[in-house]
């Protein structure tokens, strides 16, 4: 059995999943994976609805959205374990070692700060890759287009400043 | 309410809210999963990689997906099986929310989507940098009304190339999905592996990747 799925073959089952989850058949709704984050902040810190106003925007997507992710780790896990066979515990990617640092404390901290920047990107823009790349550009929305092209730049300008050029 | 009960709430609104059943939710969910995972694109090495220009899978996988999804998409709602849900332009939500989301994006080398799926593999940075994602889930929330909402500025509607385009509009949206996938195509696939995985993958896909040449191998 195949370990990895080449890209080409990836791109298709993804298409056809996106195509699934817009058809009436499947949810009728785009495949979106970043309004669960403050959905889930609000049911964490147990937010009141009627003082947040935005959890009240979130409720709905917020939901689907969780449902939905219990299902990505179930599936994520399985095939880690099962297919891939790549489940491990580790708490640094080889890349960063190779172009940022060894250093634990540092990885972990820059995790922290980029994971609470991600999301208020996400929500900021009202999307992410799955909302906006996939769904959104798929719908041929320029909203979707305008993030996904300041999206590329910025990735790629972080990707030169922050990193190192040649691994150590 | 609870934590048990908001919870139970989550699930009472899916089951009610007519986007597909819990099951079909989950199942859509599980698929994403295991595509994610078994592509590897959830890796460091793939995203992060890709902000360094050392591995072109990402954009190629992405790319195909869209190009082939928007024009499947257009016929999906001509034929009345499903419809358009666009997202607003609100233009310097977009644009200040890109410019976070992308460089946070290098720097954790996960996105929203497929930070839990390398939770799922055992990767305790990412889990460390979910957390910090939903304090900035509190925080938005939190400070919405106030700051957040007006940074995000007002919204220039919901424009697609399909509802400007006028009558040759759907051309347009086939140029643009053909576009991109030779775009996907046409990208040279270049990648960054760690030997950790390497060493998982079977003899005659690591003979596959030997033969592209155009890789990094890192330890």
């Amino acid at each position: 059995m195949k370990r990895r799925l080449p890209w080409w073959l990836g791109g298709i089952l993804m298409a056809l999943l996106l195509l699934f989850t817009f058809s009436i058949f499947g949810a009728n709704r785009p495949l979106g994976a970043s309004t669960y984050v403050p959905y889930f902040a609000g049911v964490l810190f147990n937010m009141d609805p009627q003082e947040y106003v935005y959890l009240q925007h979130v409720k709905n997507p917020g939901a689907w959205e969780g449902v939905m992710l219990l299902g990505a780790l179930v599936g994520g896990f399985l095939t880690a374990v099962f297919v891939t066979k790549s489940f491990r515990f580790s708490v640094m990617p080889t890349a960063w070692k190779a172009y940022k640092n060894s250093s634990v404390l540092s990885r972990l901290v820059w995790s922290f700060v980029a994971g609470f920047f991600l999301i208020i990107g996400a929500r900021l823009a009202g999307g992410c890759t799955s909302g906006h790349f996939l769904s959104g550009m798929s719908q041929t929305a320029f909203s979707s287009m305008i993030f996904g092209g300041v999206v590329l730049v910025s990735l790629i300008i972080t990707g030169k400043f922050f990193y190192k050029g040649d691994a150590k | 309410m609870s934590l048990t009960e908001r919870i139970m709430d989550m699930f009472n609104i899916v089951a009610n809210e007519g986007h597909g059943s819990i099951a079909v939710v989950f199942l859509i969910g599980i698929l994403f999963g295991g595509i994610i995972q078994y592509t590897r694109v959830d890796k460091f090495e793939k995203i992060a990689g890709f902000a360094m220009l050392k591995d072109t899978t990402v954009p190629k996988m992405l790319f195909l997906a869209i190009g082939i999804a928007s024009i499947a998409l257009f016929f999906e709602v001509k034929l009345g099986y499903a419809s358009y849900h666009i997202k607003p332009m609100i233009v310097s939500g977009l644009v200040v929310g890109g410019i976070l989301f992308g460089a946070s994006m290098a720097i954790l080398g996960k996105c929203p989507g497929t930070g839990p799926i390398s939770i799922a593999e055992g990767r305790i940075d990412v889990l460390v940098g979910a957390i910090g994602g939903i304090f900035g889930g509190y925080i938005f929330t939190k400070y919405y009304d106030s700051f957040f909402k007006p940074l995000m500025g007002e919204s220039y509607g919901k424009e697609t190339l399909l509802n400007t385009l006028g009558d040759h509009a759907s051309w347009f949206v086939f140029l643009f999905g053909i576009a991109l996938i030779i775009i996907a195509i046409k990208i040279p696939h270049i990648e960054l592996l760690d030997e950790a995985d390497l060493s998982k993958l079977t003899e005659e896909e690591r003979t596959e990747i030997e033969a592209n040449k155009k890789f990094e191998i890192i330890k």
